[in-house]
């Protein structure tokens, strides 16, 4: 068994569960059907083939930034102009960082790994107009999927970080609950009905998983004052403080 | 493995309001913990897609519609004008056929019916179903399912390869797209402003009795930015959608073409924003597809001497050199067209101008595609 390591980060994202009709919602943290289509996809499976072994994988996500979500306003209309669809609201997740784990099967994770990095469809994060920023892949780990998603160094941006520089950050972890050791369990569970039983357009189907939330604090590493990126900056936390408010 | 074409443009929108909410304030996202102007990607797929009707034969582009049974009346009875009054009936025949509901529209119960969404059909196709409906109406056979399923599943229109076809009633006629458009952002924080304006009622204004006051006074929000844009295209799922390799290169042009220089048209006559990028990077990669907006993460600024624009490139490049340092990810071949010329503009790839541009990524990509085929 290995772990596939993912780091999901853009400008947006979007990961749907039940969604219909003109709203258009996203949940706060990558769905195992969004993560594992998108797999299926970079592989080059059509929404028809079998995802059998996909299904098999475990799944887990640590918030390392957990963005805003914002909602956009979606108008359509015919070419001509002639005709208007419904309007739509379609929501996103902006600003936020995932990382991301599927453990299972070493060969098959380094056949996905592979494929993150060579796609065959273009990867996006649970809707077509938000590409990734790279890397999507952090490789593979030789570890359970509880320890390398609790181990795995912060992905927040500078500027997050630097906001949790006096005390730790709490990640919220969102884990299958078979990835919990038994010792570890804190009984703080939810049911997710993101099991991708089918892509197949003609009768998509999703079953339920136990999902089981934790928290891993998460520490910046020692400010390095002399990198461009964090050069002496008073006005910034002036800055910061005047948008969050 | 697929072989992919990455454009990355940094462009200036001057005071402008291309892409609004439903409270007309333009859209924006927050990024990096700022707020962002945000150009929808629907929104600037739209403008490319009518920038095609400039460059396309008719024949080549498609329509979405609702309409579809008029449109297709309107072939029928042009190329048989002795089938025209049953026109209508045997193009409702065809959609039938493949499937497609039908409804009047609303409100007017004789009007031609319509399908209960916006359907993209080629006018190859459009011909083709005419052909088929004709030679029905006088063999006075019925229509065969099979062969008017098979004309919904080829030769698409070069848009509705590129963007994508959905079709609710039968999931076997949608299309995936071959190209992914990201919604473009500013790559600097960037907020929106009021325009407070008054119009003077010029009757009003000549009048002595009269006050001096406006005849109307209101506010349009606008913003001001310089933008990120990207977007992908799948070579190899463009050229499957197409049918051949050839159509897919003059596709790829056109595309490219049309995303460089069209333009969302809103609020264009009030702020006339008709702007053209300040530098195009078009990259062919055999790896994955590299949006570059982590470059504008960390927001863009500028002093007295500088502006949003160069200090975009000059970030954009230092981007693509820790990517492609950093995780090799390198790309095949680049081309950037650039309104000025500097060090960053140099080391972002093969600086040509825009009408070299098509021909130089025609050859990198046909050799490749030809590479492929062989193999």
């Amino acid at each position: 068994m290995a772990v596939l390591l993912l780091r999901l980060a853009g400008p947006m994202q979007a990961w749907g569960v039940k969604s219909r009709f003109t709203v258009r919602a996203t949940e706060l943290a990558p769905t195992k059907s969004g993560v594992l289509g998108m797999l299926a996809s970079a592989v080059g499976r059509r929404r028809t083939d079998p995802i059998e072994d996909l299904l098999r994988l475990r799944f887990g996500v640590r918030k390392d930034q957990p963005g805003t979500v914002i909602r956009d306003f979606h108008t359509a209309r015919s070419l001509d102009g002639k005709d208007s669809m419904p309007l739509s609201e379609r929501y996103y997740l902006t600003d936020a960082v995932f990382l991301a784990g599927i453990e299972g099967d070493d060969a098959l994770l380094q056949g996905l790994d592979e494929a993150v990095k060579h796609p065959v469809f273009p990867l996006y994060l649970g809707r077509r107009s938000c590409p990734p920023t790279q890397p999507v892949s952090l490789g593979l780990r030789d570890a359970p999927l509880y320890d390398a998603l609790r181990e795995e160094p912060w992905l927040a941006s500078p500027w997050f970080r630097r906001r949790h520089r006096h005390s730790a950050f709490n990640a919220e972890l969102l884990l299958d609950l078979d990835a919990v050791p038994e010792e570890e369990h804190r009984g703080d569970l939810r049911g997710s009905r993101d099991v991708p039983l089918s892509f197949d357009p003609r009768r998509r189907e999703y079953g339920f998983r136990q999902v089981e939330r934790l928290e891993v604090p998460l520490t910046a590493p020692a400010d390095k004052p002399s990198s461009s990126v964090d050069a002496h900056d008073p006005m910034a936390d002036v800055e910061e403080a005047a948008q969050c408010s | 493995m697929s072989t992919y074409v990455d454009l990355h443009i940094i462009q200036n929108l001057p005071p402008s309001c291309v892409n609004r909410d439903d409270s007309g304030s333009p859209k924006s996202a927050v990024y990096g913990g700022v707020r962002r102007l945000r150009v929808s990607s629907q929104s600037w797929k739209r403008a490319t897609r009518l920038y095609f009707n400039e460059l396309l034969d008719a024949s080549d582009v498609g329509i979405r519609t609702k309409r579809v049974v008029e449109l297709l009346a309107d072939r029928i009875a042009a190329e048989a004008p002795d089938l025209t009054e049953s026109a209508p009936a045997l193009a409702e025949e065809v959609f039938k056929a493949a499937k497609i509901k039908l409804s009047p529209p609303r409100g007017k119960k004789d009007a031609p019916q319509e399908s209960g969404y916006l359907l993209f059909l080629s006018t190859s196709q459009v011909a083709r179903l005419a052909v088929l409906a004709i030679a029905a109406a006088r063999s006075g056979e019925k229509l065969d399912a099979k062969e008017v399923k098979k004309i919904f599943k080829e030769a698409h229109a070069v848009d509705v390869s590129l963007f994508g076809r959905m079709v609710a009633d039968d999931t076997d006629l949608n299309v995936d797209a071959a190209c992914q458009v990201a919604h473009a952002i500013s790559t600097h924080a960037a907020e929106n402003e009021y325009d407070f304006f008054t119009a003077v009622d010029d009757a009003k204004s000549r009048s002595e009795e009269e006050d001096a006051g406006a005849g109307m006074m209101g506010t349009v929000e606008f913003s001001s930015a310089t933008v990120y844009r990207y977007a992908t295209v799948n070579l190899d799922l463009l050229a499957e959608n197409l049918g051949n390799s050839d159509a897919a290169l003059r596709a790829l042009e056109v595309f490219v073409k049309g995303f460089c220089l069209s333009m969302p048209t809103g609020k264009q006559n009030t702020f006339a924003n008709r702007t053209v990028p300040e530098a195009i990077v078009v990259s062919v990669r055999d790896d994955q597809p590299v949006s570059l907006v982590g470059a504008f993460e960390q927001p863009v600024r500028t002093d007295e001497t500088r502006g949003y624009l160069a200090r975009s490139v000059e970030a954009l490049a230092e981007h693509a050199h820790a990517v492609e340092g950093t995780y090799g990810l390198r790309p095949v071949a680049s081309f950037i067209v650039s309104l000025k010329d500097s060090d960053a503009v140099a080391s972002l790839g093969e600086r040509v101008s825009f009408a070299d541009l098509s021909g130089r990524l025609r050859e990198t990509v046909a050799a490749r595609v030809a590479d492929e085929e062989q193999a």
